[in-house]
């Protein structure tokens, strides 16, 4: 006999037998076959595969901009299926963090205002967090830089701040030391650790390096667009 | 930061300080093409109500006197020489040769009055003796010289008291009327009374002669503003090119707004302020610009400033304000759009 327990922990974020196909000229490819996934609040999840295993589309889908061909996201056990744009833009701001390869911070903004460019267009005024944050990520003295000026490990860490600015539940992050050398990769992870640690954020981080699987608590494996646990 | 209560407008200055020559290309699109419609409209404006003003004062000037008119053509001999002229003959040349000034007497008894083309031509001022047709006159005034349009050619004539005619037979009667309705509704009522069964006399009215200046300038105005409004359109059509290019630059950029949560409505606004900016900094460089012009143009030629300067003239630089900164937002509307719209993990991927 077991028990059911009485409260079961609903996942911040969970694929429900996702299958994603792209029509495309000649043929479908199928880049996500029946994904079943989910990731925990405090959890690193590295996801590695070879290269067009639809690791990619699989974060994209998990980040409510791709939409799966069939199944669905949940987020916090509720699915996005009948979201509208508008709602899903709502639930990216407001539940997700995104850190990108290139970092895709806006060349024409200082760092303190890169990290508080979710809020851009609310009322409220995070300055005093965007600076929290920066300082956290070591950039305390760097808040008035522009992108131009701050060096590629920099860069990202001003990405992490500005994904953690709304406080997400998920960190969604493609490939987040493809673009840096192994120490400043490293620097960087250890970053992730710890505001996972700290902040009991879930991280899904998509990545070709040996080096990511360390610092995370689970990896899986894409092949063909079969997800299996390493 | 004040820019956070404007977030469209702190992104939209900070991305056309970006490529600033860019930028400055296609808002003077805008300022020539304001330019244009500013400079064409106001001078067209400022022509055609000088004309019809100058005529209307003329028309005005009378308390709607009627004034009986004879005429002949006769020789006029003077100290400097002699000249085949038109003769007038009539007992209130006040009335039809006049200025308000005072220089023209409202009763004409004995004497010439010579208008100032041909004084100066024979060499006649007051108190100098007159030939006409072997008949010796004392010069009693020379007419002020005309201005505007008028039926009759004063400048080049000699007036006489009507006794010194031959025959009493009135050739004209000129009717000075108090506004140009007046003058119009009088021209068709001498129209309706006196030709209704045969053509007795023929009106000629000088409000018709306004209604030509007006048509005359509309249709003038017209042509100018189509040719400064098509070049307006060009200026929307680079403004149209300019953001095309910004956005597929940007293409990433924008992916990564959508991503982290601003809404497509809010890079819509984003964009557009961007065009529109682009168009109030051309439109208000472009009228001030016009404006200056044509005072210019009005003090250094005979086109009168206060006929630059009426007040309804006003709309002309606000209207191709407007007009430019429409065309501006326009021109950024499709680009605009397809940016915000485009899914962000396509443009993402880049
Ligand atoms: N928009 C699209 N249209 C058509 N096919 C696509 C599209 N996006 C991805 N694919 C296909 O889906 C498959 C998975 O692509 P995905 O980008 O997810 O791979 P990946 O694992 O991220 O590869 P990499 O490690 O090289 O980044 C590939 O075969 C790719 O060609
Ligand atoms: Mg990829």
């Amino acid at each position: 006999m077991s028990f059911e327990p009485l409260q079961r922990t609903v996942p911040p974020l969970a694929l429900v037998d996702v299958t994603k196909r792209y029509e495309s000229g000649g043929g479908a490819v199928t880049a996500l076959s029946h994904v079943d996934f989910a990731v925990e609040s405090g959890e690193v999840v590295a996801v590695v595969g070879p290269s067009g295993s639809g690791k990619s589309t699989m974060l994209n889908v998990l980040g409510l901009l791709d939409e799966p061909t069939e199944g669905s996201v949940e987020l916090r056990g509720e699915t996005t299926a009948g979201l509208s744009e508008a709602e899903r833009t709502d639930a990216r701001r407001e539940s997700l963090g995104f850190v990108f390869q290139d970092f895709h911070l806006l060349p024409t903004l200082s760092a303190v205002e890169n990290v508080r460019l979710p809020t851009a267009f609310l009322p409220d005024d995070v300055t005093d967090r965007a600076h929290e944050l920066l300082e956290l990520v070591g950039l305390g003295d760097r808040l008035d830089h522009t992108p131009d000026e701050l060096s590629g490990g920099q860069k990202q860490r001003v990405a992490i701040a500005r994904a953690l600015i709304n406080e997400p539940d998920v960190l969604l992050a493609d490939e987040p030391t493809g673009n840096l050398d192994r120490d400043t990769g490293t620097a960087i992870l250890e970053e992730s650790r710890r505001i996972a640690d700290e902040a009991g954020v879930g991280v899904v981080a998509v990545t070709h390096d040996d080096l990511v699987t360390e610092y995370a608590d689970r990896t899986v494996e894409l092949v063909d667009g079969v997800l299996r646990d390493v | 930061m004040s820019d956070r209560r404007f977030p469209a407008l702190s992104l939209a200055t900070r991305n056309l300080s970006r490529q600033r020559l860019r930028a400055a290309l296609a808002a003077l699109g805008i300022v020539i093409g304001v330019f244009a419609v500013v400079t064409l409209g106001l001078l067209g404006n400022a022509l055609s109500v000088a004309a019809q003003v100058a005529a209307v004062r003329r028309a005005a000037d009378g308390r709607g006197t009627v004034v009986p008119l004879q005429s002949t053509g006769g020789t006029v001999r003077g100290t400097g020489g002699q000249s085949v002229a038109q003769v007038y003959g009539t007992d209130n040349p006040q009335a039809l040769f006049g200025n308000g000034s005072g220089a023209v007497p409202s009763s004409h008894r004995q004497g010439a009055l010579v208008g100032s083309g041909l004084a100066d031509e024979l060499d006649l001022r007051p108190g100098s003796t007159v030939t006409v047709e072997q008949n010796e006159y004392r010069v009693v005034g020379v007419l002020p010289p005309v201005e505007g349009i008028s039926p009759l050619q004063p400048d080049s004539a000699v007036v006489l008291p009507p006794g010194e005619f031959a025959s009493d037979d009135v050739s004209q009667v000129v009717v000075r009327a108090n506004s140009p309705e007046d003058a119009r509704a009088v021209a068709s009522g001498v129209r309706e009374r006196l030709n209704s069964r045969q053509q007795r006399v023929s009106v000629f009215s000088l409000t018709s002669v306004l209604d030509r200046i007006s048509e005359f300038f509309d249709l003038l105005n017209g042509f100018l503003l189509a040719i400064a409004g098509v070049s307006l359109v060009v200026a929307g059509v680079s403004i149209f090119n300019v953001m095309l290019m910004t956005v597929a630059e940007r293409r990433g950029e924008i992916g990564v707004l959508r991503a982290v949560g601003i809404h497509r409505e809010q890079v819509l606004r984003t964009l557009l302020v961007e065009a529109t900016l682009l168009g109030v900094a051309g439109g208000a460089v472009g009228a001030v610009l016009g404006a200056a012009t044509v005072v210019v143009v009005a003090t250094r030629t005979e086109l009168p400033l206060w006929a630059v300067l009426q007040p309804g003239n006003v709309v002309v630089p606000l209207g191709a304000f407007a007009f430019g900164v429409f065309i501006a937002l326009v021109g950024g509307l499709y680009p605009a759009y397809r940016a915000a719209w485009e899914p962000p993990v396509e443009a993402l991927r880049g």
